[in-house]
């Protein structure tokens, strides 16, 4: 294997949806899509609303199957029309944040960010330390013992992404993670992504129909098309880290860009 | 305030009853006093335990039988959609059966003894978990079992985690209208056939045309399924504390 190969490629790839009830046609989310994610990248994907991109990240997460095309890990297939079986979280190498936080609401705040490290059997004291720190990363102490409906939109969207971080797994999908949150309490978790990101860098595949924000957030930046979504156009952004997104607008360069790829989606 | 409610209800209604006692007549109805009596007198003699561990005995075993069987299969039956869908009519079917007429036949093969009422238990328990079993384990979000195997978990932990606690406030409404009909079916399974057990300690009291020992055998089986209801519901209680519910209206 060759140092220069990408860490997650994604070749021609495509989703059928097949045609049922109340729906007449089959319909393709996803076609024709091709690109590949760098070791250790935060890779953002911006496109149009309902453009096929929770699909993509279902095909990576192997929650669902692809139609046609393939993804390699580490230049291994690991989905392709013939892969056989799903293995959602490719053993435990893709970590999933989701729109809407999948906490468990019948369990407190600290067992739903311990229960990954149940589920795998590696719940030992280091552990419970790396998710004390975690939640004290992201302000969360003091309300371990709460269960998720008394928390707030913020607060949970904090314990579904430190839920996955606690696990490590070398790459994250991130399906709009902070969509439905207010103005401030989105910079806040932007700015907490960016510091956890720091501090151990992973490869992250970050979707969201927000432009400011896959310019605050990544490295380079993906435009899709409408379904069937393939990739429109790519760009790198060449913004110094570590990054105040508060204040992001005011960086040379973030507005050109922010236009140039709004005149895509148009 | 609501403690002060309830006894003042509950004094009102001993007295009510006690007062059809004297308006009605002792030989139509037995007023607290007489039943009170009574349930000291069959306490004293061994009768009440002897009875009430009969009932409580066939109630107990058929409501494992049949409630084991009705909690579980559904969570089997989630392993395949395609033979839970073919067996649908079939449950619909044996639901439609009542099970008060089967205990002559029950009987007729099980013979007098405690197995005919477990089997009779059973059957009329089974349905009632069965159905909001299903129903809870079919309720189950998608995208929390998606989340449980990205971390790594087998179908086991599917099962365990999400289906079993998605379904556990369906288990226990199941639980709330079958515990009671534990009771009920042991008891009239006792009607029909049997030297003992509180069905039997009624139906020898109105052999004998003895009021006082037929009210007395109907507040023991009242007072025997209202234990049984208060346990549950603090059991309930336990189980769901996480739904804002539950902790709302302070059950």
């Amino acid at each position: 294997m060759s140092g220069a190969a990408p860490l997650l490629e994604v070749r021609g790839l495509g989703k059928r949806f097949e045609a049922r009830a109340g729906r007449a046609e089959a319909f393709w989310a996803i076609r024709d899509l091709s690109f590949s994610v760098a070791d250790r990248e935060f890779l953002t994907i911006v496109g149009p609303s309902g453009s096929g991109k929770s699909t993509l990240l279902n095909l990576i997460a192997q929650i669902d199957s692809t139609t046609e095309g393939e993804v390699r890990f580490r230049d291994q297939l690991i989905a392709s029309p013939t892969a056989g079986t799903l293995r959602p979280g490719w053993d435990r190498q893709f970590g999933y944040v989701t729109q809407d936080d999948t906490l468990l609401p019948w369990r407190t705040l600290l067992e739903n960010v311990l229960f990954p490290l149940r589920v795998q059997n590696r719940l030992s004291t280091d552990m419970r330390e790396r998710a004390a720190g975690l939640l004290h990363a992201v302000g969360l102490e003091g309300f371990e013992r709460h269960y998720p409906h008394e928390l707030s939109g913020g607060m949970r969207k904090r314990a579904a992404l430190i839920r996955t971080l606690v696990y490590d797994p070398p790459v994250i999908l991130m399906d709009e993670p902070f969509g439905a949150l207010d103005a401030q309490t989105r910079t806040q978790l932007q700015e907490d992504l960016l510091r956890l990101w720091n501090l151990g860098r992973k490869t992250i595949v970050f979707v969201t129909h927000d432009i400011a924000e896959a310019i605050a957030l990544g490295d380079r930046t993906l435009v899709f098309t409408r379904a069937p979504a393939h990739v429109h156009s790519e760009h790198a952004i060449p913004l110094a880290r570590p990054r105040d997104v508060a204040s992001i607008y005011t960086v040379d360069g973030f507005a050109d860009l922010h236009a140039a790829i709004r005149k895509e989606l148009a | 305030m609501i403690v002060g409610g309830r006894v003042l209800v509950g004094v009102a209604g001993l007295v009510l009853w006690q007062l059809a006692q004297w308006v009605l007549g002792a030989e139509w109805i037995s007023g607290p006093v007489d039943v009170l009596q009574r349930m000291a007198e069959i306490t004293v003699n061994g009768q009440l335990v002897r009875h009430t561990a009969a009932t409580l005995m066939e109630a107990a075993f058929g409501f494992v039988l049949g409630g084991g069987a009705g909690i579980l299969l559904p969570f089997a039956l989630r392993l395949s959609p395609r033979l839970t869908a073919a067996l649908d009519p079939f449950f619909a079917a044996a639901l439609g059966v009542p099970k008060l007429a089967l205990a002559p036949l029950l009987i007729l093969w099980f013979g007098i003894g405690i197995f005919s009422k477990v089997v009779f238990v059973a059957a009329v328990v089974f349905f009632f978990l069965f159905f909001n079993t299903l129903a809870g384990v079919r309720s189950m979000e998608p995208r929390l079992a998606a989340a449980v195997r990205v971390f790594g978990g087998r179908e086991w932990t599917v099962t365990r985690e999400i289906a079993w606690h998605t379904a556990l406030p369906y288990v226990f409404a199941g639980l709330k209208v079958a515990l009671p009909r534990a009771i009920s079916a042991a008891v009239v399974g006792e009607f029909i056939a049997s030297d003992r057990g509180l069905g039997y300690y009624i139906n020898n009291a109105r052999a004998m045309a003895d009021t006082v020992g037929l009210f007395t055998g109907v507040a023991v089986v009242t007072l025997l399924v209202l234990a049984i209801d208060a346990a549950l519901e603090r059991l309930q209680a336990r189980s769901l504390a996480w739904r804002p519910l539950a902790r709302e209206i302070g059950v």
